[in-house]
């Protein structure tokens, strides 16, 4: 797994390095990458009956999407654990500590697609692994993916996934306990994606 | 005893309502006291949970009490001279304005630190302020500021229902209390 991550953040690099001048979308390769001054993934757990957003401020992913092509189209997303934000040091302390993510020992949680269907509408369905600590479950994000919206070689993808965070032991000791923080934890996306060659 | 206000005492929901909110006020201070001192976790959790929860219903039911008594004309007349008058509107206009000012404090406090307050769970407020540590922190010395200028003007409005009782033996404070008869 190390090996894919480090070969998705090098082709990111080296797309990045191309720069802006991706307008020739040109069919063969859909491949994708994020503007990640105009893209946001957070994260929207319950606590205490009220919902409340965090966000992960840095994470790339190499989108391969093409909605002719869904065999061929696939999702890899990379996120620095180390980035998550809550607005309130106290809670991001613990956030990192071995109650929740524990970055000392597991500082980066990805996500691999094995396939992606079509749901009608614009709207996908994309199944795949998330390994998160020590743990890698099936975990399904729909999204909408919008590569109609001008500029020309520019795409919108938005969407959602639920996660159960104590499948991946996001929660130990006292809060092993979803009395005070719900099991299931909605993560959001929102990225502003551009044509790759 | 009516629900209603008469000329010779509060009526049944006007007393509801001020006994309900120093009833809720009282624990506030010992909540937020106890959370203090515990460390991040579960438990310092559920005690500001209380304590957010208790605060909301403050503010609820104070904005009830405002709007009852502003629909509610026939008020207890006013006792005493005229420059005691205009000591008694001002100091309950200060405690109105500290009861309203002290939950919302709080709420934009939590507001600011990207917590969430609700209604024990079952309701959830919007957030007041958008998330902001500085604003957080002031926001914080706001609170504490409000809950002790709170307690000092609580503290003159009870010596002066004492004093009406006990020095000058009128029916004022007979006229707020829950049971009596006047």
């Amino acid at each position: 797994m190390p090996t894919r991550c480090c070969a998705g953040v090098l082709a990111l690099l080296a797309v990045l390095g191309l720069g802006p001048a991706a307008h020739d979308a040109s069919a063969a390769a859909a491949s994708w990458t994020i503007d990640p001054a105009r893209s946001q993934l957070t994260f929207h757990p319950r606590l205490a009956g009220g919902e409340f957003a965090g966000r992960f401020e840095r994470f790339e992913a190499t989108i391969r999407f093409d909605a002719a092509d869904l065999a061929h189209s696939s999702l890899l997303v990379v996120v620095d654990l180390l980035s998550a934000r809550t607005g309130d040091t106290d809670r991001d302390t613990a956030l990192q500590g071995s109650d929740f993510f524990q970055t000392t020992r597991w500082p980066r949680a990805t996500y691999t697609s094995t396939g992606i269907k079509s749901l009608g509408g614009g709207r996908y369905e994309a199944t795949g692994k998330l390994t998160l600590r020590d743990v890698a479950r099936d975990v399904r994000v729909q999204f909408r993916f919008d590569s109609t919206a001008p500029p020309r070689g520019a795409a919108h993808m938005t969407g959602s996934s639920n996660i159960r965070r104590l499948e991946f032991g996001v929660g130990q000791g006292d809060w092993r306990s979803t009395e005070w923080l719900d099991d299931a934890v909605r993560v959001e996306f929102d990225l502003a994606l551009r044509a790759a060659r | 005893m009516p629900l209603r206000n008469t000329a010779e005492a509060y009526g049944s929901l006007a007393k509801f309502l001020h006994w309900a909110i120093v009833l809720l006020i009282v624990p506030q201070y010992f909540l937020a006291e106890a959370a203090d001192e515990l460390p991040n976790g579960i438990e310092k959790l559920q005690i500001l949970d209380w304590h957010k929860s208790l605060g909301m219903m403050v503010l609820l039911l104070a904005l009830a009490r405002i709007g009852w008594k502003v629909m509610n004309r026939g008020l207890p007349g006013p006792i005493g001279e005229p420059w005691q008058r205009k000591a008694a509107a001002a100091g309950h206009g200060l405690l109105y304005l500290l009861i309203l000012a002290q939950p919302i404090s709080g709420w934009a406090m939590s507001s600011a630190a990207n917590y969430p307050v609700t209604l024990f769970g079952w309701f959830q407020f919007p957030a007041l302020v958008a998330e902001n540590h500085d604003l957080h922190e002031t926001l914080e010395e706001v609170h504490e500021v409000f809950f002790y200028s709170l307690i000092a003007v609580a503290a003159v409005h009870i010596a002066a229902a004492l004093y009406h009782h006990f020095a000058l033996k009128d029916g004022v404070l007979r006229r707020m209390l829950p049971f009596s008869r006047s």
